[in-house]
């Protein structure tokens, strides 16, 4: 197939999943608004706080009214739903700001942390997988699958203590959380990346567990087959017939787990910054729980599902550029 | 190997006089599976000299195809070999191809000293590569320019244009001549080809039987793994009939096609068109279940109580071996 | 008496009197430390009660010794025996709400397997896309707007783990659905709904049974992961991940047992689960070897 045919195959699919996709993620955003509407909890007595003891009657009454909180249900929801695709992503009641001032400032930190992790998950563990393959049953091998099924059981947040236990506390290496050194009087990058040592290896570490066994059986399984048997009977180095044949077949399949894992990897990132005490999103969200902030919940939660969405849909694409044999027209 | 030498290998009027290249001796291979032991070749005895082109033949499932892996260190964890395989490279050490281990089959036997054409093209190249990038890897790998992948390819009968497509766009013929360019790309002393001509036409199977013959004729040395005997009868110096794990006849090719000494080779030339056209009686026995004795007794007319015992290869005058208690004389009405 | 060197070691004598292949050994060892760890904190209360109020302010951060084998946190309370405690509960949490989500699960992938056509096309959207969420923010979220309570952590992890379940039933259904004896009742005159319950339910129940034990660690881990973050159980109750929530302040002073006990329980039953699933998989599906021998 030609290039620019596939150009115009990816073109189409990726018209088509935008049109499943809009949908589903309207449906999402109605189910996560009916559930915020059945909540007990009163917007204005939660935006109140403590405040709300002494306030008086009318003035609660007159902030329901400002933000329509007695009008039906479904008039609030398209109220909401419309100021969301006009970019108002509505107002923040425990952090007292505009969501989308909310998000411009944490985003980007979480990103980071998942980003490098998922990078370093995926390296370590294509690594690790294809050489373990490599020597089937052997020591290297058994050593590695019983650390994954071992690092499997551990709770991330548990790990993360750990962790600080050890290279913070015991040995000293490294500091045990936050962004920048407390006495630093700006953001230096070298520093922010001693701090972000621990975090993302944690994180890396903990999502690892699944990538490695994967790919080692992929890769064991790939050993077997005709064609990877046939590189080795031309002759071709043992580096070769691994990356180059064995692994490079089972990668297709890697690249949809590495896609329907990222919804794990997401969670794991807001455990791993709360442990770490991080300004990313994991430390609002779990501040917005605690206050029932409903538009800055609902509007995290819609917007990391749109991102694993595109995601997924990259990987796809992804998947087809590396297989001759996907075509996209269908 | 003395207790090969001891075995008289057929005097090939073509190869009688050069070195023996590969010599086979007592080589067993068995698989063990969950519930049952599969024995796909048993103690195997073969010699195959430089410029010699051996056809191996026989039904499907006989093991034929495990020899090859075998004599590649490329069998399943669950599979055991006994014997030897002692290959004599013309300038350095006899290196034993089974108990030699991983690496140096890897380092120096594989690809360079034996080459091996798979038997199914269609799952034996990469699906996300094209041929020119399997050969060009498998050439800088050898120490050879990359350039020389359009020869090869028209040495196999390809044009060098379909070198750019990938796997599934080859059509079954095509795959099969780019697997044997890939095999013949190193250049090797040995090269066992498994099945090299399934689906390709006449005027390509003669121009890959050539191409083997050829080769020999430059010195090197064939196995041809075929269940086409009109094809191993062209090109073959000798002939081995595999049945049901073992070689039941090793003999010169025109001895063996003018007056097979086995039952079961008799048979198998029965079954040609141009002979009899009788198929063989009977069905192939399981390899997970075979008998203690002759594995051919219970198809053979010439079974007797002796059957039950193992018949050893045995010397047929005018060379060769024949594993049979019931040989049929040369001259007699079989 | 035997002399000692020619007498086989101990663990070879536990495999031959247990006829056990060597891959099995690590199977025992799980089979066995989960049950003492599941039993003994269900008995718990009989033997070991706890008063879940008490503090000892003059035994606060006491490390690992005989008298506390796990140290005491920073309230001086016995770390070991809240992990007990911990474990119990989390337990209880973990298996009301796998069973709810597996009821979920059982009902929506039901529906959508017999069914079929339109239904079961948006049904199974619906899941993809709840997949696509990440589980515990959603989990959070339904926390968020319920408030923080026992009724709000079941609810959050019975509407966030029920999608396997989902698709494992409504494979099943449809798989027997195309069997000669699903056909034979319908054409016996037997109505959809006796098809369901009389002849499809009780082949799907036994695979229900197991997919719903093995989400129980699924239930746990995200229990405890709620309760850590502070938005799980009421904090005085002894939770595995209140405890670890607790503990983190006295990590920092040193006192790493506090959180890092209850967390070494959950590792623990999560490893040994693991290890058996891994076994029945190897049983059961030949195809799919697990190769974990340990």
């Amino acid at each position: 197939m030609t290039r620019s045919g596939r150009l115009a195959g990816a073109r189409a699919v990726l018209r088509r999943r935008l049109l499943v996709a809009v949908p589903v993620l309207a449906a999402t955003s109605v189910g996560m608004f009916a559930l915020g509407a059945a909540s007990p909890v009163d917007p204005a007595k939660q935006y109140a706080g403590a405040a709300a003891f002494t306030a008086s009657e009318e003035n609660l009454a007159q902030l329901r009214a400002n933000w329509g909180v007695d009008d039906p249900v479904p008039v609030q929801y398209l109220r909401w739903i419309g100021n969301l695709v006009r970019g108002d992503l509505g107002w923040s009641t425990s952090r007292h700001e505009p969501v989308a001032s909310v998000l411009a400032a944490r985003a980007g930190w979480t990103l980071l942390l998942i980003g490098v992790a998922l990078a370093l998950a995926l390296v370590g563990s294509l690594l690790l997988g294809s050489l373990a393959a490599y020597r089937r049953g052997g020591l290297f091998d058994r050593a590695l699958r019983a650390g994954a099924y071992a690092v499997q059981s551990m709770p991330v947040f548990w790990l993360g203590l750990a962790a600080i236990a050890v290279f913070a506390l015991a040995l000293g290496w490294l500091p045990a959380g936050g962004l920048t050194d407390v006495t630093a009087t700006g953001t230096s990058w070298g520093d922010v990346a001693h701090h972000l040592i621990l975090p993302v290896g944690v994180l890396a570490v903990s999502q690892a567990p699944w990538f490695v066994l994967f790919v080692r059986d992929a890769v064991a399984e790939s050993m077997r087959d005709d064609h990877v048997l046939a590189a080795r009977a031309r002759g071709l180095p043992g580096r070769t017939v691994l990356f180059g044949h064995a692994l490079r077949t089972a990668l297709l399949p890697f690249l949809t787990l590495v896609g329907t894992h990222l919804p794990e990897l997401v969670g794991g990132a807001v455990l791993v910054e709360t442990v770490f005490s991080l300004p990313g999103l994991g430390a609002v969200t779990v501040a917005a729980a605690l206050g029932s902030d409903f538009p800055l919940l609902a509007a995290i939660t819609l917007a990391t599902t749109a991102v694993v969405l595109a995601a997924n849909l990259a990987t796809d694409l992804a998947y087809a550029a590396a297989d001759p044999r996907v075509r996209l027209d269908g | 190997m003395t207790t090969t030498e001891s075995v008289p290998a057929p005097a090939s009027a073509r190869a009688a006089t050069s070195r023996p290249l590969l010599a086979v001796d007592g080589l067993g291979v068995e698989f063990r599976l969950r519930d049952a032991r599969v024995r796909a070749v048993t103690d195997l005895h073969l010699t195959v000299r430089a410029g010699e082109l051996l056809a191996v033949v026989g039904e499907s499932g006989c093991g034929k195809s495990v020899l090859a892996h075998a004599l590649l260190g490329l069998l399943p964890g669950n599979a055991t070999t006994t014997g030897h395989a002692v290959l004599h490279e013309s300038d350095g050490e006899p290196v034993d191809l089974i108990t030699c281990g991983q690496r140096q089959l890897a380092r120096r036997v594989r690809g360079r000293l034996v080459g091996l054409v798979p038997q199914s093209p269609a799952t034996a190249l990469n699906p996300v590569r094209t041929g020119r990038r399997l050969l060009a890897e498998t050439l800088r790998a050898h120490g050879r320019d990359r350039a020389d992948a359009d020869q090869l390819a028209v040495d196999v009968g390809l044009d060098p244009a379909d070198l750019d497509r990938y796997p599934h766009e080859l059509s079954g013929g095509m795959a099969q001549r780019l697997v044997t360019a890939l095999a013949l790309a190193p250049d090797p002393a040995l090269l066992i080809a498994d099945e090299p001509t399934t689906g390709l036409d006449r005027p390509l199977v003669d121009h890959t039987l050539d191409l083997l013959r050829r080769r020999c004729d430059n010195g090197a040395a064939v196995v041809l793994i075929t269940h086409d005997l009109a094809a191993a009868r062209r090109v073959a110096d000798t002939v081995a009939v595999m049945y049901a794990s073992r070689v039941v006849e090793h003999r010169d090719t025109d001895e063996l096609f003018t007056a097979p000494t086995h039952p079961y080779a008799s048979a198998l030339l029965d079954a040609l068109p141009d002979r009899a056209f009788r198929p063989v009686p009977g069905d192939p026995p399981m390899l997970t279940a075979l008998p203690p004795g002759c594995a051919f007794a219970p198809r053979c007319p010439h079974r007797t109580d002796t059957c039950a015992h193992p018949p050893e290869p045995t010397p047929v005058a005018g060379g060769g071996t024949v594993a049979c208690h019931h040989p049929i004389r040369t001259g007699a009405n079989p | 008496m035997a002399d000692l060197a020619t007498r086989p070691p101990l663990l070879h004598v536990a495999r031959s009197r247990l006829r056990l292949r060597p891959g099995q050994t690590g199977v025992v060892i799980a089979g066995l430390v989960l049950l003492t760890t599941v039993a003994g904190s269900l008995l718990a209360p009989l033997v070991w009660p706890l008063d879940q109020s008490a503090v000892a302010l003059d035994q606060t951060r006491l490390a690992p010794s005989w008298t506390h084998l796990a140290g005491t946190d920073d309230l001086g309370r016995d770390v070991a025996h809240r992990a007990v405690y911990g474990l119990r509960v989390s337990l209880l949490v973990g298996a009301v709400a796998a069973l709810v989500a597996t009821v979920l699960g059982g009902v929506v992938g039901g529906i959508a397997g017999t069914l079929g056509g339109r239904v079961d096309r948006i049904l199974m959207r619906i899941v993809d896309t709840i997949a696509a969420m990440p589980h515990l923010l959603l989990g959070i979220f339904i926390v968020a707007m319920l408030r923080p309570s026992l009724g709000a952590v079941i609810a959050s992890v019975g509407l966030t783990h029920w999608l396997s379940t989902a698709r494992i039933v409504r494979s099943e259904v449809l798989s027997l659905r195309n069997r000669p004896f699903i056909d034979a009742a319908i054409s016996g005159g037997a109505g959809r709904l006796r098809v369901l319950t009389r002849h499809l339910l009780p082949h799907v129940l036994p695979r229900l049974a197991l997919a719903t034990t093995l989400m129980i660690p699924h239930a746990v881990w995200h229990e405890t992961a709620l309760s850590f973050l502070g938005l799980g159980l009421p904090p005085h109750l002894a939770s595995l991940g209140n405890m670890i929530n607790d503990g983190q302040g006295s990590l920092l002073t040193g006192a790493w047992w506090a959180s890092l006990a209850p967390g070494a329980v959950i590792v623990v039953v999560t490893f040994a689960i693991a290890v058996l699933a891994a076994r029945w998989r190897d049983r059961f599906d030949p195809r799919v070897r697990a190769e974990l021998h340990l």
